[in-house]
């Protein structure tokens, strides 16, 4: 399997050219074009399942996964026989990024997902009230296994190497290794910090790692498009 | 006639540099700029096929625009951020998403085709453009983010939000995107164009749909 990402960092485009056998799986309405070798089968986004049992299961972690996790509730299984390639894309403007996961766990953002390929699981983890304040929603994507990942980013994404802390807005978060952990504060400290700078509440990341930041915020640009629209 | 892409590929202007006596024509309200030397006609070619033109997606008029005895030079732009392209026309013609003609040299032939139902579940409005030329000249479209050029060789699949531009000599046909209309649904992806024969297919890398459906529903709605 090979992959190339083109038109970065603002209208970024992924393209997987599998080999016969191969498959790669990707975010329900991501799919641009693919090659009519390439067979595209709809699955819930809930892991692997054999029984009717699992089934169900799958079908009430895949409605957890909707509503509260804010992904989509299928994604999209590509597989050939013959080889082809498949081009996919996330909705807002932005970035992907591709990283070769060996067994480590990475959080990526609500949205974030975007495709993967081999042993690669995708669980819901909550995020407590650190989670829900830092407005990622309560629940972050844990990915992990062995495998290709790609997430996105709306803006450009700049890879950030923690050592020690390291501050980020949360509205900026793409996601963030397993080793590292954060907690909320106030941006400027203290009441006046958090109303008076405009930053809000800000993540504060400790430990070793790496995370990614985008270089646009979606609530931002809705924030601002919002009052512009006719009533 | 030459044409430059500036500003590559998020906000692409198209600077289009006339001799003496060339003219260019051009969708109205792709102008940035022009040298004052140049001259402006407007044209709806016919009630009918403004009122056609208009219903295919494009504006009710078309600009042309001619230099005198002296070179001068256009700067044009489509409305969303992208990138621009511009092909050499072909004898077979291109087949193009209404909203994607930027200009033209003024021998193209541009045609509102009714493409009839299939069209319309394109999810690109009932009508594509039909672009062919008797003599050699250019076409300069423009498109929702990146534009990757795709060769299609007998076996291609594009989602409809994603296609632009395509060989008049490919055959398609507009269908679900999985093996059923209920998997189609929860697929995600709509309705998907599937190409054959040869020839080349231009895509863009951001679906103007999907964008306005994602950040739509972060929108407080709308009252009344």
């Amino acid at each position: 399997m090979q992959h190339a990402i083109t038109h970065g960092p603002s209208f970024a485009l992924l393209r997987v050219d599998l080999l016969p056998g191969e498959s790669v799986v990707g975010e329900a309405g991501s799919m641009v074009a693919r090659h009519d070798e390439l067979a595209m089968q709809v699955r819930l986004n809930a892991g692997e399942s054999q029984s009717s049992w699992a089934r169900v299961k799958a079908l009430i972690v895949a409605l957890v996964r909707r509503f509260i996790g804010g992904e989509t509730l299928f994604v999209n299984h590509f597989s050939t026989a013959r080889g082809g390639s498949v081009w996919l894309a996330p909705p807002l403007a932005g970035q992907i990024v591709h990283r070769r996961l060996n067994g480590e766990l990475l959080l990526l953002s609500r949205g974030a997902y975007l495709a993967h390929t081999g042993a690669v699981t995708l669980n819901l983890k909550f995020g407590g009230l650190r989670g829900l304040l830092a407005k990622q929603g309560a629940f972050f994507l844990a990915v992990s296994g062995h495998g290709d990942l790609w997430f996105s980013s709306y803006g450009g994404v700049e890879p950030i190497d923690v050592t020690g802390s390291y501050v980020i807005d949360n509205g900026h978060l793409v996601g963030y290794e397993g080793d590292l952990s954060f907690s909320i504060r106030s941006a400027g400290g203290g009441l006046l910090g958090l109303v008076a700078s405009g930053e809000g509440l800000v993540c504060e990341f400790h430990g070793h790692g790496r995370l990614w930041i985008q270089t646009r915020n979606l609530q931002s640009l809705v924030g601002w498009l919002g009052p512009l629209l006719p009533r | 006639m030459h044409v430059e892409i500036l500003y590559r590929p998020a906000h692409a202007l198209a600077r289009v540099v006339l001799a003496p006596y060339e003219s260019v024509t051009a969708e109205s309200g792709a102008l940035v700029g022009m040298s004052p030397n140049l001259k402006l006609e407007t044209q709806s070619g016919g009630l009918l096929s403004g009122v056609k033109r208009f219903f295919g997606g494009e504006s009710f008029f078309r600009n042309t625009f001619t230099a005198p005895a002296e070179r001068g030079e256009v700067l044009l732009a489509h409305a969303l951020c992208g990138d621009l392209r511009v092909l050499d026309l072909t004898q077979a013609g291109f087949f193009l998403q209404s909203s994607a003609f930027v200009a033209a040299t003024p021998n193209v032939q541009v045609e509102t085709a009714l493409g009839g139902l299939r069209n319309f579940f394109s999810g690109a409005g009932l009508f594509v453009l039909r672009v062919t030329a008797a003599s050699p000249g250019l076409l300069v479209f423009g498109a929702f983010g990146g534009i990757e050029e795709l060769v299609c060789d007998g076996n291609l699949v594009i989602d409809t939000g994603h296609l632009v531009a395509w060989d008049a000599t490919l055959d398609y046909t507009i269908g679900k995107s999985a093996s059923g209309w209920l998997m189609s649904f929860l697929s995600g992806e709509g309705l998907v164009c599937r190409f054959r024969g040869q020839g080349r297919i231009w895509i863009q890398s951001r679906s103007p749909s999907a964008y306005g459906r994602k950040v739509g529903s972060l929108l407080p709605p709308r009252k009344g």
